[in-house]
């Protein structure tokens, strides 16, 4: 229908496109601010992906895969290295608490951030210069000494270095590494690597490592509670005795201390019929051990049965793959010596079946099955029933149960006083655990003995919101199958120590595992909301992630953003939660292409109406008077 | 003289028909009544859009109605706000005379949280402000919501069908709209609540609404006061 000559009046006649300023101008969500036919506000707020949130370091793996799935390798190594100062150790050893929660476990198979790390890890070592050294703020003139040059001492002389404090790190043996060193087979973490590793750290300048100085024998507690704040990460690395006859036979050695003289390259003479007593991850990594130095067998015997077993899956697959024998249900009741006497070399053992118990101190015991025994021959028994550490050096009331006795944030022996604040961390405070539960600790005590140093009170880290599987948006990831890691073949394995087991990934390989992280809970600038909202309102400075805003005087709330955001970033909020004026124009009327335009149209209206009526009430009066001219005629008619 | 203009306030499409009940039983109150009662529906806005805001009308008074033409309401004394957002939304008191206004928000919000977002010459014409959790009084009638669409408010949001094979519950009076309509009618106080009830379809969910609001007496004027023009 042509509206040619239709009367417009003036009132509406509106701006026509081209003219009219689109929405996503300014002028033209003043001349339509439709912000108030919404309800709910979608938000960015981005939440805890769960392998952040698992991890003790609180690595943000979330944002390295992120990096590296766009090539960008420097800034994930740099990310890492702000709470790990050493990815290319955990990315070797790690048990990885991220793979365990990865929501990808739920949707197929978890990522393999170990995996991903050790490349970022290993990208970082091959760098010719350090990138953390010109991150670094000046020292400030105090030291802290820290006890042991494990994981948990060197995280925290690093996270130190990096707030601007000096460290000196007491070493009580000839080389730096604590366990890592001492305690992780060469072919699981390759000496050059640890070497470099502790290298870096110590390029950063201000960090000392004092190898050789035992304390309680070569310093002594007063002389470390003399410096600003201390760190105890003195670690377990005295193995368990064997409460057995015939642990005192030549031949029976602690599987730490065989560890720690195979980590040290320290002549070790090991048999070749091993005999392997514990259930957990150094019962494996020295029986896989002694296969590769002594060229024979080795039998782990465990009280656990085979789905008990404390040994981390794969490290479990690897080792039935080298041979190692598993006798599951299974106790030593006594150690058989050639000669019959206490001290004469091994040459079997008896063994019975058996289940672990608690005895009445908490500690796992045998129960034996009477009747059950046998024989095996063997020439050496490794002893992986536990460790402990020496502790008579420190004041008897910091001691419990051989461990060091700490309160909240770490702090031994009650309230914060500075100077002379002790911390401690790792396994002589938590008892056996992960290098990565050591880091975390390191860093943790790094930052509490910061604050405690200016004075600032120590306060519990805000609680966080993980991100369940639920949360995401799943019918936006396909499926894929995780980038396994190459590994060496069993028997290659087993002819040296020397030679690593699992091997990197490519570049190609990393990226595209990194590829499959679903980015669960954080904005990873996919540009699905900017693409879907109908209404322009979602706007982006940056294609990068998290640069996206909300229109507010525009958005209509039809919340098709928050439905087909995958990561689950995007929420909606009540609309009425906001409280600031100004992130809704309130308008005049419902829809108002400009302020009052319908109080005008109804002024017009009306006017119209009244113009009508008045002009019909003309009519009826120029009507009248020719009646009553034509009406005089009729009345004179009649 | 007796002469009130009601104006309710909701959401295109979604909450249409809880609007569309509360203005037609006060006018049809007010006729059994013996008033000269008019209803309206929405003329001027753009109904046919989902979330958007849209009006609903009534009027009513013991003269003649003249202006039957103008729909939207010049001097609305009392507002109904059927979606708590509103409030911020739209000077829903345009025309509406100084201190007379009663504005009636089905919210479960703190009635003094939602008169901060009243800006100083809106809250000039409030008189009282009446906040009556309708959702939670109203009957789901073995649904889960007592939306017009048998859905929670925040699905209501994800709303993308529009009315197209909706079905409407067509009894006039249900669901959230009862218990708005009891807390108007009680805290107004001009029409008898019981005349009221005989044109509602949930009259006990009408009588919760009558019975359990907050009420800001913002000026301190009575009922009648606030309601005599």
């Amino acid at each position: 229908m042509s509206v040619r000559g239709t009367r417009v009046p003036p009132h509406l006649r509106l701006p026509i496109a081209g003219v009219t300023p689109p929405p996503t101008e300014e002028a033209g969500q003043r001349l339509f601010p439709t912000g108030n036919f919404r309800f709910y506000r979608p938000v960015y707020r981005d939440k805890m992906p769960p392998c952040n949130n698992a991890c003790p370091t609180g690595e943000q793996i979330q944002k390295y895969l992120d990096y590296v799935k766009h090539d960008r390798y420097l800034d994930g190594y740099l990310t890492i290295m702000e709470d790990n100062p050493m990815p290319s150790v955990t990315g070797r050893v790690c048990y990885h608490p991220c793979e365990a929660a990865c929501n990808r476990g739920e949707h197929d198979e978890p990522i393999g951030i170990r995996n991903v790390e050790r490349f970022l890890g290993d990208y970082g070592l091959a760098l010719p210069d350090n990138p953390i050294t010109a991150t670094l703020p000046a020292l400030n003139g105090t030291t802290v000494a820290i006890v042991g040059s494990g994981p948990a001492g060197l995280a925290c002389a690093y996270h130190l270095r990096r707030r601007g404090y000096a460290s000196v790190i007491f070493e009580a043996l000839s080389r730096p590494g604590g366990m890592l060193r001492g305690g992780i087979p060469h072919w699981h973490l390759p000496e050059g690597i640890l070497d470099a590793e502790i290298a870096k750290i110590l390029d950063l300048g201000g960090i000392e490592i004092r190898c050789g100085v035992r304390v309680g024998t070569d310093i002594s507690w007063t002389d470390l509670t003399s410096h600003h704040a201390v760190f105890l990460a003195v670690g377990q690395d005295v193995g368990r005795r064997l409460p057995a006859e015939g642990a005192q036979a030549r031949g029976v050695v602690g599987a730490l201390e065989f560890l720690r003289e195979a980590g040290f390259n320290r002549p070790v003479k090991v048999g070749r019929q091993v005999l392997v007593v514990g259930g957990g991850n150094t019962a494996s990594d020295a029986a896989r051990s002694a296969i590769r130095l002594g060229g024979g067998t080795a039998a782990i015997v465990s009280l656990e049965s085979a789905d008990e077993l404390l040994i981390v899956g794969e490290d479990l697959e690897q080792a039935r793959d080298e041979g190692v024998e598993f006798k599951v249900n299974t106790a030593l009741v006594r150690v058989i010596t050639a000669d019959g006497s206490p001290a004469g070399p091994v040459t079997g053992a008896v063994l019975c079946r058996a289940t672990p118990a608690k005895d009445a101190n908490g500690a796992v015991t045998p129960q034996f099955e009477e009747g059950t025994e046998y024989e095996v021959a063997c020439d050496t028994v490794l002893v992986a029933i536990g460790q402990v550490q020496q502790l008579d050096w420190l004041p008897p009331h910091l001691v419990e149960r051989g461990l060091i006795k700490s309160t909240g944030y770490g702090i031994v022996g009650g309230t914060p006083q500075t100077p002379g604040t002790i911390f401690a961390g790792g396994d002589v405070v938590r008892g056996p655990a992960m290098v990565v539960d050591a880091l975390g600790d390191g860093k943790r005590a790094a930052h509490n003995i910061d604050a405690v140093l200016r004075g600032q009170a120590l306060a519990p880290g805000a609680p966080v919101e993980v991100m369940p599987y639920a949360g995401l948006n799943a019918a936006y990831f396909g499926h894929a199958a995780r980038v396994e890691a190459p590994m060496a073949p069993p028997a290659e394995r087993r002819r040296g120590q020397q030679i690593e087991v699992t091997l990197a990934y490519s570049r190609e390989q990393a990226v595209a595992e990194s590829d499959r992280c679903m980015s669960c809970g954080v904005c990873n600038g996919c540009d699905n909301c900017y693409i879907v909202c109908p209404d322009v309102s979602v706007m982006r400075d940056a294609r990068t992630n998290g640069h996206y805003s909300i229109r507010t005087n525009y958005c209509k709330g039809c919340l098709v953003c928050v439905q087909e955001c995958p990561t689950g970033c995007l929420e909606k909020v009540p609309e009425l939660d906001f409280d600031e004026p100004a992130s809704v124009t309130r308008m005049e009327t419902a829809f108002a292409p400009y302020d009052g335009a319908h109080a005008e149209q109804s002024a017009f209206t009306r006017q119209l109406i009244e113009d009508q009526i008045a002009e019909y009430d003309a009519e009826r009066r120029t009507l009248a008077h020719k009646g009553n001219v034509a009406g005089s005629g009729q009345t004179g008619a009649r | 003289m007796v002469y009130h203009e009601l104006t309710v306030w909701s959401r295109g499409i979604i909450m249409d028909k809880e609007a569309r009940d509360v203005s037609s039983c006060v006018a049809a109150a007010a006729r059994r009544l013996g008033y000269h009662a008019e209803n309206v529906s929405d003329y001027v806005d753009d109904p046919d859009r989902t979330n958007c805001l849209v009006r609903r009308y009534a009027r009513f008074g013991d003269e003649p109605i003249v202006d039957r033409f103008v729909y939207e309401n010049p001097h609305p004394d009392w507002v109904v706000l059927i979606e708590e957002t509103i409030i911020k939304a739209v000077n829903f008191f345009r025309g509406t005379r100084d201190g007379q206004g009663v504005l009636v928000v089905n919210s479960a919000r703190d009635p003094a949280y939602l008169l901060r977002f009243l800006p100083p010459e809106m809250l000039a014409k409030l008189g009282k402000l009446v906040v009556v959790d309708a959702v939670g009084l109203a009957d789901t009638r073995g649904g889960t919501s007592p939306w017009m669409f048998v859905r929670d408010l925040s699905e209501l949001a994800f709303d993308r069908m529009s009315t197209e094979g909706a079905a409407e519950r067509l009894a006039i009076g249900l669901g959230v709209a009862a218990p708005v309509i009891g807390a108007l009618i009680a805290a107004t106080g001009v029409l008898p609540i019981d005349e009221v009830a005989g044109v509602v379809a949930d009259r006990d969910a009408m009588m919760r609404g009558a019975a359990e609001h907050r009420v800001i007496d913002y000026q301190g004027a009575t009922p009648a006061a606030a309601a005599t023009d």
